[in-house]
Formats: structure tokens, sequence, C-alpha cells
């Protein structure tokens, strides 16, 4: 759960972490008002969940209240990236004698936390540590071992703070470690942490970046006001409707529609799409043991997706039982009706049963299969990529 | 032989009162697995398909001798779960349920590590030795005894690739699930290394996807194995920055895509393979 750089830096404050005063705005006249406050010349920073907002137009600097108000009403405007500008941080602009990097995350390999600092702020960590990989200073940590300060004074000296900061820089390295583990984030970062003319140490910008699964033990972030929030960007419609009915599902540019089964396959099958050929035209994941009125909806997305020329399916019962797979495509038959061709696969948990269902289906009604291509585990699914693929040219090519 | 479970593992399962514990423990005898009971706090006494239901892991252990932990149990719970059993002494641990905190998975892997024990998951559809042991939820159907390891990220590639395995002759060892989330009980590394050591196991699959650097760390452990390993990366064609299911599956900033991986999986002395028909082609081709 990515938090908004207000957000961050309310965390920031709690851990004693000097960060620069500021007011958040959400209208051009609210603007004025906070400068009053605060005194231009000021930044007007966009609140959104992405980064590059600067490379975006999202900041900008004012010199006077009527500036400031005018930028600001242009600012609302925007969309960045997918996120529409909602709110504003209001901070005063600082006279910026050094940019710093520190960061906390996970090194998932090696199981351990790592801070992360550079004497380069301000620019993309990972573009630091590809050009000038001696300027970043990385200290692994286990997640039960606590930070001291004079593990942390060595840092802030290598990284390039004048001695008389030493101390307060190292402490708030040690607050961001403290800030991690207490929220149970996956990375934060002050990016920059800026030293000012009058040399003070500042948190210009905040990146928080909290573990999905463990905000349920965080109530006290619901007190902040900061709750579970889509950060997708921009959803198509078609990935607004799968998001609605609880299905993973993301539109990609091709015309071949996949309902496999499996996260992992989910993927895989669309590598073999592309290997044989074709373009996968959406990823899927039915997750697991999903209920046949779910396959049906799964494929109510893509045989009503305009771009699908071909629908491929396949289904290795495991957690999933081969009957209900069987069970949904013949709802989705009978309640809404192919309009293209598909070739499916079905094999594992039940699929005697499953293969039964289709059979008493399609005695029934015949009409309703006839765009239907049924294997079961002889077929290799090598064969039903390619011959999905083969499908969609076909029908791309037939005169509707 | 197999690596790290087989028809003589004491199995237990905690959580087995709930849902999901009671319907797999019922499967997983129903396979032969060597289930000696489980635990449920509050529920010690009672019974689970004639398993005897215990209180606590140290009481199920001294009463029933089980070495080796099937978790069922909700993901807020399982760090404790996973903890208490490690220290009352079980060796290898699957953790089935998915969204285990980060941290807490952190938090695990310290304790099984600092113990010697072995944990899978979380996210993992199980482990099984055809005809010997099947801890989880993974369908019967795809698995035959045979002479190839399978370790994988994906429960679903794991069917596919066993059922590929199955049907050309091959067989399986053991097949090792290790799990979708973004922290895992394991890396491939200390899998591979298993199966190295495993004289039946003449070749090894491992199947990754994008998301993580464990492949890349996998490259640390190849070079020094005489097994052939074969790999299967998913997500040769993944758009970065979106995540494609699994938690852990999603290609961020600069970290390595599939291509990458695939590649240098294969600099370290992996075998690539696209498709599943390329892996007993491969196979064949090395003479196993």
């Amino acid at each position: 759960m990515r938090l908004y750089e207000f957000e961050g830096k309310e965390l920031f404050k709690k851990f004693k972490i000097p960060i620069p005063e500021s007011r958040l705005v959400r209208s051009a006249d609210e603007v004025v008002a906070a400068i009053d406050e605060i005194k231009a010349p000021v930044v007007l920073k966009s609140q959104v969940l992405t980064g590059g907002r600067g490379k975006a137009g999202g900041i900008k600097t004012a010199e006077s209240a009527e500036e400031a108000r005018t930028l600001a009403w242009d600012l609302f405007k925007l969309t960045i990236k997918g996120y529409p500008v909602e709110s504003l941080l209001v901070e005063p602009k600082l006279d910026i004698k050094n940019e710093y990097y520190v960061g906390v995350t996970i090194d998932r390999a090696n199981y351990t936390l790592v801070v992360i600092a550079s004497g380069e702020g301000g620019v993309d960590i990972e573009e630091t540590a590809e050009k000038h990989p001696d300027k970043i200073v990385k200290l692994p940590i286990a997640v039960e071992d606590e930070l001291f300060t004079f593990d942390t004074l060595a840092i802030a000296k290598q990284i390039g703070i004048p001695a008389t900061l030493i101390k307060q820089g190292a402490a708030i390295i040690v607050s961001l470690y403290n800030m991690f583990k207490k929220y149970d984030a996956k990375l934060v970062e002050i990016n920059p942490l800026v030293l000012t003319e009058s040399n003070l140490l500042l948190a210009a910008d905040s990146r928080v970046s909290l573990d999905d699964d463990a905000v349920f033990r965080h109530p006290e972030l619901k007190e902040m006001g900061i709750e579970m929030r889509h950060e997708e960007g921009e959803m198509t419609p078609r990935e607004r409707q799968a998001t609605e009915w609880g299905i993973p599902y993301l539109d990609l540019d091709g015309d071949i529609g996949m309902f496999p089964g499996g996260a992992g396959f989910g993927i895989m099958g669309n590598d073999f799409i592309h290997y044989y050929g074709g373009r996968p035209a959406n990823f899927m994941d039915s997750g697991g043991g999903p209920t046949p009125e779910r396959l049906a909806k799964m494929l109510v997305l893509l045989d009503e997706n305009p771009s699908v020329k071909a629908i491929f399916g396949a289904r290795f019962g495991g957690i999933s039982r081969c009957d209900d797979f069987a069970k949904g495509v013949v709802m989705f038959l009978k309640d809404h009706g192919l309009s293209k061709p598909m070739v499916m696969r079905m094999t594992g948990n039940m699929w005697q049963e499953g293969v039964r269902i289709f059979e008493e289906a399609k005695q029934a009604s015949p009409e309703l299969f006839k765009n239907v291509e049924f294997h079961g585990i002889e077929t290799p699914i090598e064969e039903i990529s390619k011959r999905a693929v083969e499908l969609a040219k076909i029908n791309a090519a037939t005169p509707q | 032989m197999a690596i790290l479970v087989d028809k003589h593992s004491r199995v237990m399962v905690q959580g087995i009162t709930g849902g999901a514990g009671k319907f797999h423990t019922e499967r997983m005898i129903a396979y032969g697995t060597n289930i000696v009971g489980g635990t449920s706090p509050g529920k010690g006494g009672h019974e689970v398909s004639g398993k005897p239901v215990f209180d606590t892991v140290t009481e199920c252990v001294e009463s029933t001798g089980a070495d080796v932990s099937v978790i069922f149990l909700p993901a807020r719970f399982v760090k404790e779960a996973a903890i208490e059993a490690i220290r009352a002494g079980i060796k290898f641990l699957v953790i089935v349920p998915e969204h285990i905190p980060i941290h807490d998975m952190l938090h695990v892997r310290r304790e099984a590590v600092s113990r010697g024990a072995t944990v899978i998951g979380g996210n993992t559809p199980g482990i099984i030795t055809p005809g010997e042991a099947n801890l989880g939820i993974m369908p019967d159907i795809a698995f035959a005894p045979g002479r190839v390891g399978t370790v994988s990220r994906s429960g679903s590639i794991t069917y596919y690739v066993a059922d590929t395995l199955t049907r050309s002759g091959y067989g399986e060892t053991t097949c090792v699930g290790l799990g979708g989330d973004p922290v895992l009980g394991s890396t491939f590394n200390e899998i591979l290394w298993m199966f190295e050591e495993d004289e039946k196991t003449k070749a090894v699959v491992m199947c990754g996807e994008i998301g993580g650097v464990y492949e890349e760390k996998a490259t640390e452990i190849i070079p020094k194995m005489k097994t052939p390993v074969l790999a299967i990366i998913g997500g040769i064609y993944a758009p970065p920055g979106k995540r494609m299911g699994h938690a852990g599956a999603i290609v961020e900033g600069r970290m390595g895509t599939a291509k990458d991986k695939l590649r240098l999986l294969h600099e370290a002395g992996a075998h690539p393979c696209k498709t599943f028909t390329e892996i007993p082609e491969t196979l064949k081709k090395l003479g196993v």
C-alpha cells in the first residue's frame, strides 16, 4: 500500500524526523490561504500515488500568492500516470546546499532489511546504483535487531553529512528504520534529505510503501485517515468490472482472450501464445476453486471484448474442480452464448465429471457448442495454444 | 529416495479442525500420507478423520512423534504457529495460506535457520513425493514416482510440468512448491542442493516467474551441481509494473525480467525450456 507524500510525512513527524512546514490543500483557493501562513516562495507538490511527478509537471514553484493560485488551478486539472491530482502539499521553497538519499527496504532473497544511503540525493536511487555504485552505502540488518546510532553515525559520515550534523543524521536513519518496522513497511525513502543553506536537515520528500498483508494490524493508520486504496492508476472499464467481480484481470493489446487457471499458468500461458505467433488480449487469474458463476463471468469479459477474436481456455484442476469448470462454461453458453471460437483443455481434479457435464449439455443443445473445441489430457497445452492463435487469425480474416 | 518427505514422515496438521484443515487432511490420508495428528488450541482430545487433535504442537509431537507439519491457518496466525512448531522440534514446515505479512516471514525464516528446519510457502500448494506422501493441496492425478525433481514458485506450473514428466515416462522423485508470496520460507538454492544430494533424482526442473531475485540467487548454486537443472520461467512477455496474480509476481524497477532470469540461469549452466514439451526433449538430449 503506497502512501501519499503528506501521509508519509505525518509518519515522519511521529518519529521525529524533521520535515518542512507544510499545508495540504484541495483547491486553488485553499492555496492562497496556505501561503498566508507559509509565505512565498513556495513549492506546490501534487499528491499522487506515483513517482515521476516532477517530470510530469506536477511540482511547481511559485514566487507569490497570485502565481501560486494560477499554478494550483492548472495542477488540479492534471492527471499524472492515471492519477488525477486532487490535493497539493504546499511547502516553503528550500535553499538547498546538499541532497542525500536515505532509505530502508527488504532484501527478499537474503531475508534481511537493508538500510541504504547515498550522498547523491534527488535522483533515482536505482540510477545511482547503476552509474555510481561506489556512492551507495548499504547496511543489511535482521528484522529482529535494533539499529543503533553508533551504526548509523558511520553511514552519515560516509554520505557526506557535515560533522556538526552527523548525530542528527544518524538519528534520522535510526528513526526511519524504526518507522519501517513499526508499520510493516516494504520501502521507506527520504529522497532527498536536504541540507539547507541555514544548516538544517529536512526530509524534503517521502516515499512509503506498506505491506498490504499487514495493514490489518495497524488500526492507528485508519485513525490517521490512511486507508487501503486502489493503486492501479488508470483502470480500463473492463479492469474496473473485473475488480468489482473480484477477478484479477489486466487488459493487454492482443486478440486472444485468455481463460486459464492459476496465476502461474496465467502468466506462462500468455508467453506460449506469443511463442506461437499470437498476442494475448488479457491476463486473468481465476483464483483457487472458482465457482461456476465466477467462471461464467470471466467468459463474459472475454466474449464481450471486441478485440478478442478467439478464446484460449485451460483448466488443470488442483484445488479447483473440473465439474465446477464445466458447469461455469455451460452456464455461460446457455445464459450468454459464445460469439467467438474457443478452444479449451480440461484435466485434473474431477475431470470425468466435468467431461460428463459437457457431453450432456452438448447432447441437449448442440448449437451452443458449435464454436467450442474441447480437449482433455491427451492434447498438450502447447497444441491448444497454437490452435488458439490459428483460430484468432481465421476469425480476424473472416468478413463479419 | 526423494527429499524432505516420504512414507516414513510423521505428518501433523496445524489448524486441523478448520474447514481447509479438515478437507485436506481427509485428502492427504486418502493418498496414503502418514498423517499422525494435528493441533487446534482448545480442541485437544477431539479427532479429525480418526486422527488425534492436540492443543499444542509440543503435545502432538510428544504423543505422535510428528516431525513434519502442514499449516492450514489464517495468515495472521501463521507466524506464531510456525515458530511454535519449529521450537517444538518440527524439522519441515509447509505454509499453505497466502498473504502472510512479509515481516512475519522474515521472523519465521530466522527461526527456521537457527534451528535447522526447512520451511516452504506462503502460498504453496505443498510438496508431493509420488506414491508416498502428499502434503498440501496438490491434485494426485498429475504425479507418478520417477526420477526427476521439480521446484516451483507456481502451483499451476507444478501440475503442468509434473504431468509432462509423468506422461513422458520420467516421473517425479519429489515436487516442491516454493510458494507465490514475496518472501518465501526457502529459496531455490536450499531445495536444489537437497536434490543434488538425492541419488534418486537424476535431473531437476526449476520453475520461476517474474518478480524478486530468487532465480538470480540460484545462479550461486547451479554451477556447483552435477545434477542437470532445467529452467522454465513465466512472464517472458509480462508487461512491467503490473502485478500478475501472485503477490510476488511483479517486475519492479530495474529488477530482473523473465528474460534476464533465464539468461543468467543459462550462463550458470541451467538448460532453458520455453514450453513444457521442451522438458522431456531436453532430458532426452541430456541422457537422463
